[in-house]
């Protein structure tokens, strides 16, 4: 298209977009990265001292509290991983029996239209040790059950780890159906001429089918893990003692509660280190796995 | 059926075979997981103290009380502060509009340039975007919170709108991208002979065509506002909490005996708009998440 | 070996339905094309008898066994599909072992039935490819492999070749044909293009709106429709029809045209008899006509509309009244021909074909 005599137009239309990601995003990036190498405290001090520029960061090492969160990271993230486990198995139930659908989708899927803080507060409820679902089972005799998750540092992250896959499990299972859906109905119906049984189908050719959903799936997964903030504050609060931090909270609250900005620079920077260690390998498996597609189409 | 001839032998309707039993049973236990949650919010809000401390965490109420519903929108303390989330209701309403028009209308003209206009550099620029629509928040918050300080927004409601919208500028723009590169070229082709302004062009065709996408974004838009925290508690100062914040102070830093009648109260308060937006119009909030997911 | 018999099929989606008292027998055998235009009710009908879809009302039976509410991997058949639903994570060794996954075979068994059938349909050099590395032709070819390794009696075909460009629809279609002919088994073929309708089949049935409307040979179908349906559906250029009233009956029987001109029905071979008077609808094939003009029972001389000509063969238009009639001729002559000329042509007796214009039945 020969668009000679508009040509400044688009450009001035992107200059509030490109402004804002030059600013907001980049330059940013770029003043946190560096403020994390100063010794800044409440206000930011620009001066690098060259003998002791990665003092945040060695400082962040044997910091027991940072420690505890890597860690948690990644109880958080495994337990989350049962979430697209979860969301598969729904999706292909309600796939194969598509009588309720609907019902069935509305429901699973609410707990994502609700904000974390509201999700937290209704698990930490649940999770009441005198008044919660823990004292419902005693009253029914079950005089050994134990559901008071959060008050114990050792199952503390469980209680969070359920309640974050009620609220996503619902959101992978969305995305598991639609790719299902968009698997040739006629694969279906081969499959059941050809006498395939209900588990082979699935292993054999259905979820290698869908290995991009389960990649998409996983990239999304991992951002939300490196992300969680919301719900450990209005489940635990970090507690009991900091047996449910996570970098994020640990991030904030070095700014907000240890007033260090180059700390919690270093921490944020640390958090864009895993996020790319997590996100990069799988995007570009993500785009391989595309190349190697469309080569196949062509 | 309409005409039952002597040769219309019907086969029996297929009995319920035992498999799908087994999935609906399945699939309603999951429900069940999933539903009990906000019954035992919902139960709970309308139980009386007395009644709470007894322990039933999944009985009815005996008897059935507004009582935690009036406190919790209009005393309810967070804080120093008695008055209830129905502050943080209006904050939340007061944040969302400037934020939603700075949001849609910066990433629909931003996704429009991008998906329909020769910009040589705009692969490189889509490619930052969906970069920057992946690095975690923290990363930029120490920075945002000195330039909004520097530009005289920080702790008002402009603040947190301000935020709002940049934060929300990558996605948007690549979902809007994603829906307008879909238009036919002719289509562009046409316009641009016909009267070949950028702007008239997004006016009078494109605006018209997008009835659709806006709905899906404003809805995503609405309810990841809504039920944000990190911003409007990072943002809003003292005097511009948003709902959740409100709420989080509520219940979590209470002191003494929570009510917890009056807490469930101010959570389901909370929770009920964006609740309502996902049950009215569940099609594009669908939509919306999964748009947002697939390229983002 | 066993005859498919379809007996008194009906199927309703909710409240719509698609087939109504349906009657249908194919035998040993048998290459049956279902033929009709788009949703007839051909897919349904097909799918009803691989088990993919259930039946609201009737039976199916193959030889003597009912097997309407048999699971579809029970009924011993096999199925090649229009998207030829391979599958596309396996290999096509992967995708013809898959098929019989079902049928408890040992290793030997079936590493022998893949390589016969991956011989006889010469995609073995192409075993480990995927489905995605193959052309659309060698898809088709794997389809029908992943079918023929069942060693099954029936084979149903769901619009196999409608994905294919035209000349490898017309090498498939020979293929088909050929591989019907040395395996001997039961066809069962949906289409709704008459030309591999009349190509490949021993008997075509004729649907629309969920009805049988001529279930015969190619040739049957061809020369004597059952109905005015299948008359216009079948041939191309299709078949001219005019309206015409019976002036005479008996022996000596004859009808006029609407301008006026008399046609000769006393060798027609009639299966209801005429009344005086009655409207009747006359078909005349294009290729039919007698261009030299003369004899036959019916002459006409008439104004070209236009000529039309598609290298082997030519169409010349004739204006009749508001119609246009449609002749064949030899290209040669449709070159000397001018629109506006008078043409005569003449249609021989024995190849007319009359009916009824209330019921569209033949007469
Ligand atoms: N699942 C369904 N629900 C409701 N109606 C259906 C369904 N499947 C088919 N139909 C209707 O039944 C009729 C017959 O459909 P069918 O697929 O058998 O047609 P067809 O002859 O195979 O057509 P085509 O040549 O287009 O494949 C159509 O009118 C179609 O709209
Ligand atoms: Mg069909």
């Amino acid at each position: 298209m020969a668009i000679r005599w508009s040509r400044w137009s688009p450009q001035i239309a992107l200059a509030p977009a490109v402004i804002v990601t030059a600013v907001a995003f980049i330059g940013s990036i770029g003043w946190t990265i560096y403020i994390s190498f100063t010794g800044s405290r409440r206000f930011p001090d620009y001066a690098i001292d060259p003998e002791r520029w990665s003092r945040q960061y060695e400082r962040l090492a044997k910091d027991r509290a940072w420690g505890i969160s890597l860690d948690n990271l990644i109880v958080f993230g495994i337990g989350s991983l049962l979430a697209i486990v979860f969301g598969f198995i729904l999706a292909a139930m309600i796939e194969r029996e598509k009588r309720g659908e609907d019902v069935f989708r509305t429901i699973f899927l609410y707990p994502l239209a609700i904000s974390l803080i509201v999700t937290g507060i209704v698990w930490r409820w649940m999770f009441n040790p005198s008044l919660g679902v823990e004292n419902f089972l005693h009253q029914l005799g079950w005089e050994s059950a134990s559901f008071d998750w959060l008050s114990s540092a050792e199952t503390a992250m469980y209680g969070i780890i359920l309640a974050s896959l009620w609220q996503s499990s619902g959101f992978f299972m969305a995305l598991m159906l639609s790719g299902l859906k968009s698997i040739n109905s006629e694969i279906w119906s081969a499959a059941r001429l050809d006498g395939v049984g209900v588990f082979r189908l699935y292993i054999e050719i259905i979820i290698p089918m869908m290995k991009f959903t389960f990649l998409t799936c996983a990239i999304l997964l991992s951002l939300g893990v490196v992300k969680a903030y919301d719900i450990i504050v209005a489940m635990t609060n970090g507690g009991p003692g900091q047996s449910t931090w996570m970098p994020a909270l640990f991030t904030i609250n070095a700014y907000s509660a240890k007033s260090n900005i180059a700390y919690a620079s270093a921490a944020a920077v640390m958090m864009l280190v895993i996020t790319l260690a997590i996100f990069l390998p799988l995007l570009l498996l993500f785009i391989w796995q595309q190349k190697r597609r469309k080569a196949a189409v062509a | 059926m309409s005409t039952m001839t002597d040769n219309f032998v019907p086969r029996r309707k297929k009995r319920i075979t035992g498999r799908s039993i087994a999935i609906l049973a399945f699939l309603a236990m999951c429900a069940a997981f999933f539903c009990i949650p906000l019954y035992v919010v919902i139960v709970t809000s309308f139980k009386t103290m007395d009644q709470i401390r007894l322990g039933e965490i999944f009985s009815l109420p005996v008897t059935w009380t507004l009582e935690p519903w009036r406190e919790a929108w209009s005393e309810a303390c967070s804080g120093i502060k008695c008055e209830g989330v129905s502050a943080g209701f209006f904050a939340s309403l007061k944040i969302l509009f400037p934020s939603l028009i700075l949001s849609l209308s910066v990433s629909s003209v931003t996704g429009y340039a991008l998906a329909l206009w020769n910009v040589r550099w705009a692969g490189t620029f889509m490619f930052i975007l969906f970069m920057c629509a992946f690095v975690p928040f923290q990363i930029i918050m120490i920075p945002m919170i000195i330039l909004t300080g520097k530009i005289g927004v920080y702790g008002t409601i402009w603040g947190v709108a301000v935020v709002h919208a940049v934060l929300a500028l990558p996605i948007l723009t690549l979902i809007f991208r994603n829906f307008y590169k879909d238009i036919p070229g002719e289509i562009m082709q046409a316009a641009i002979m016909d009267s070949g302004s950028f702007w008239r062009i997004y006016r009078e065709i494109i605006l018209p065509m997008s009835a659709n996408i806006f709905i899906v974004v404003l809805i995503l838009q609405i309810t990841s506002i809504w039920n944000d925290f990190l911003i409007g508690i990072t943002f809003g100062g003292l005097n511009n909490k948003p709902m959740t914040v409100i709420l989080a102070n509520t219940v979590i830093s209470a002191t003494g005996e929570s009510s917890y009648n009056v807490d469930m109260a101010a959570a389901l308060l909370t929770a009920i708009p964006p609740l309502l937006i996902y049950f009215v119009l569940g099609k594009f909030f669908v939509q919306g998440i999964t748009a947002g997911a697939i390229k983002g | 070996m066993p005859t498919i018999a379809f007996e008194h099929i009906y199927k309703d989606y909710g409240s719509l339905r698609v087939l109504a008292d349906l009657n249908l027998s194919v035998d040993d055998g048998e290459f049956l094309v279902l033929l009709g235009p788009s949703g007839c009710g051909k897919t349904t009908l097909l799918n009803m008898l691989a088990g993919l879809q259930d039946v609201t009302a009737g039976t199916i039976r193959i030889g003597e066994e009912d097997i309407t509410e048999l699971d579809p991997k029970d009924r011993g058949l096999a199925m090649v599909f229009q998207s030829y639903a391979l599958y596309p994570t396996k290999s096509v060794r992967g995708n013809l072992k898959f098929g019989l996954a079902a049928q408890k075979l040992d290793r030997a068994e079936i590493d022998r039935r893949v390589q016969w059938a991956a011989e006889l349909l010469q995609i073995t050099p192409l075993m480990d490819r995927k489905p995605a590395h193959l052309s659309g032709g060698q898809r088709q070819r794997v389809a029908i492999g992943r079918a023929l390794v069942k060693n099954v009696d029936v084979f149903l075909f769901d619009e196999p070749l409608s994905n294919l460009d035209a000349k490898l629809r017309t090498e498939m279609r020979l293929e088909i044909k050929t591989l019907h002919e040395q395996t001997k088994s039961t066809i069962v073929y949906v289409t709704h293009d008459q030309i591999e309708a009349m190509t490949m089949a021993t008997r075509i049935a004729v649907m629309d709106g969920g009805v049988i409307q001529q279930f015969g040979t190619p040739d049957e179908v061809y020369e004597t429709p059952a109905n005015l349906f299948v008359a216009g559906f079948i041939g191309a250029p299709a078949m001219n029809i005019l309206d015409a009233t019976i002036t005479s009956s008996g022996p000596q029987a004859s009808a006029t045209l609407s301008d006026g001109t008399k046609i000769d029905l006393s060798h027609y071979e009639f299966t209801a008899n005429p009344n005086e008077g009655q409207a009747v609808k006359v078909g005349l094939r294009p290729e039919h006509f007698d261009t030299s003009g003369k004899g036959g029972v019916v002459s006409l001389t008439l104004p070209v509309a236009s000529r039309e000509r598609t290298g082997s063969d030519a169409t010349i238009f004739l204006k009749f009244g508001d119609d246009l009639i449609a002749v064949r001729a030899e290209p040669a002559e449709a070159r000397d021909v001018m629109v506006g000329d008078n043409f005569a042509v003449s249609f021989p007796a024995g190849k007319l074909n009359l009916f009824d214009a209330q019921t569209g039945q033949r007469m």
